[in-house]
């Protein structure tokens, strides 16, 4: 397969500069590398109009019609997300989690009825993540208004997700609510989302106090 | 050679791809070297959740050329180092020293003695312990141990031999510190070092990792070095370490 960023610089085609901003494009996603990004590009241009075109469209859509939830950052497609507004979900605790797969992961075991707080990452001591990176003042501010009693965090059991639920526990527990962490048959480096069902039931089970 | 098998600590452990990790590892015959564990992150894994930094391991790792990135075949837990884990202050400490060597060190380069400081600077950490100040001591430490031990016996600009001027420069571009005349004349940023702070810094050079807990440092002595030993850090390998003050929100 040609190369096609070193290619470029001589060639003045057209075709060649609108391939390598696709590239561009595409190397910029998580896990991508440049030679997959240049296979991906390939494909996409041999592929259907039609094909490439929903692909294309399927972004727009996600990206124009789904929101933050403004009150636990879940996926939304309003100003709050489905979990938040159903009245049939205990509001007096909160889980809290990584990333909205994780939530998904949940959601699906129905281990959990309450309401959900979503960080998008997690604190890192090596990677320089801060509490203001993972927005904490947020979930800080939903426990200040009150009515909540528990907080379970269900970070992921790597070195950022204890330094989470060790920098929440410091921030939330002088709020007056009880502070848990999810206890873990889950392996230690491990994604919780890759959890299977009963693992997970049981985690949120077997939570224990912290602070 | 294919199969490395090798003890060493956990320098990083990066998310890649949808479930698996890169690692990257200081030994002690070959180094820092990396390799991808497939799988880490199922629930699945053989991997068995020993793959966090800080964590020493012994592993087998299969690479085609040296320049490949290899493949994690086995990884066993030595020694976790758990109090590292109890709280913020200690995890960052823990977190500077991982990141000093991984910034200062290149792939394939066996560094004994680094790997020795590494494994003792480590252990030394305890939540009742002034983790800052281990920290420091590993840091002047790295830099023994890399060729940029700071110069204190002569002026990095002119050479003139280091007399009793007052005051007392250190120059972190140059490495070292600077006299009273090329201070004048300007040879960009330099940083107050006084008399005590050089003894301090040589002190705990001499002194090993484990004998380092007699050494006090207070005052400006200490503020003096710290502000030294990161600035001329910062100059050496060009990225900034994780600090203490990140937590207070
Ligand atoms: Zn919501
Ligand atoms: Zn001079």
């Amino acid at each position: 397969m040609a190369d096609i960023t070193s290619s470029t610089s001589k060639a003045n085609g057209q075709p060649q500069g609108l391939l390598m901003r696709l590239t561009r494009e595409l190397v910029r996603l998580p896990g991508i590398g440049q030679k997959t990004a240049q296979r991906l590009a390939f494909h996409l241009m041999k592929t259907d109009t039609e094909e490439a075109l929903r692909l294309a469209e399927a972004i727009r859509e996600v990206k124009e019609k789904i929101t933050f939830c403004t009150q636990c950052r879940n996926i939304a497609e309003g100003p709050l997300c489905a979990i938040c507004l159903d009245p049939k979900r205990d509001t007096s605790s909160i889980l809290v989690v990584e990333e909205p797969s994780t939530l998904h992961a949940i959601e699906q075991s129905r281990a959990f009825r309450g309401l959900y707080h979503v960080l998008y990452g997690a604190l890192s001591p090596l990677d320089g993540v801060g509490p203001a990176d993972i927005r904490t003042h947020d979930l800080e501010n939903r426990v200040q208004q009150g009515g909540i009693t528990e907080v379970i965090v269900a970070t992921n059991p790597t070195i950022e997700g204890e330094a989470t639920a060790i920098y929440l526990t410091k921030r939330l527990k002088p709020l007056g609510v009880k502070v848990s962490r999810i206890a873990y048959g889950i392996p230690v480096g491990m994604d919780i989302e890759y959890a299977d069902e009963v693992t997970l039931l049981k985690s949120i089970e077997g939570r224990r106090d912290l602070g | 050679m294919p199969l490395v098998r090798t003890r060493g600590i956990i320098l990083r452990s990066l998310k890649w791809g949808d479930a698996d990790r890169i690692v990257t590892v200081y030994s002690p015959n070959f180094g820092k070297i990396r390799g991808v564990a497939r799988g880490a992150r199922r629930m699945k894994t053989r991997f068995g959740g020993v793959l966090e930094p800080f964590g020493l391991v012994d592993l087998s790792l299969f690479q085609k050329t040296p320049e490949s990135l290899g493949q994690i075949s086995q990884i066993d837990l030595v020694a976790s180092y758990s109090s590292i884990r109890e709280n913020l202050t200690v995890m960052t400490a823990a977190a500077r020293m991982v990141k000093m060597v991984e910034a200062i060190t290149v792939d394939r380069d066996p560094n004994p003695g680094m790997y020795t400081t590494l494994v003792h600077g480590l252990k030394s950490l305890r939540p009742e312990a002034d983790v800052a100040l281990s920290a420091l001591l590993f840091q002047i430490h790295v830099l023994g141990h890399t060729g940029f031990r700071p110069q204190f016996d002569s002026c990095t600009e002119c050479g003139q031999l280091a007399k009793q001027h007052i005051p007392q420069w250190f120059s972190p571009r140059l490495g070292g510190v600077v006299c009273h005349d090329c201070g004048q004349r300007g040879v960009g940023r330099m940083l107050s070092l006084s008399k005590g702070s050089v003894a301090f810094i040589e002190q705990a050079r001499r002194l090993s990792i484990p004998n380092l807990s007699r050494l006090k440092a207070i005052g400006s002595v200490r503020i003096e070095v710290e502000t030294a030993m990161e600035a001329y850090f910062y100059a050496v390998v060009g990225k900034s370490l994780p600090t203490f003050e990140q937590w207070v929100s």
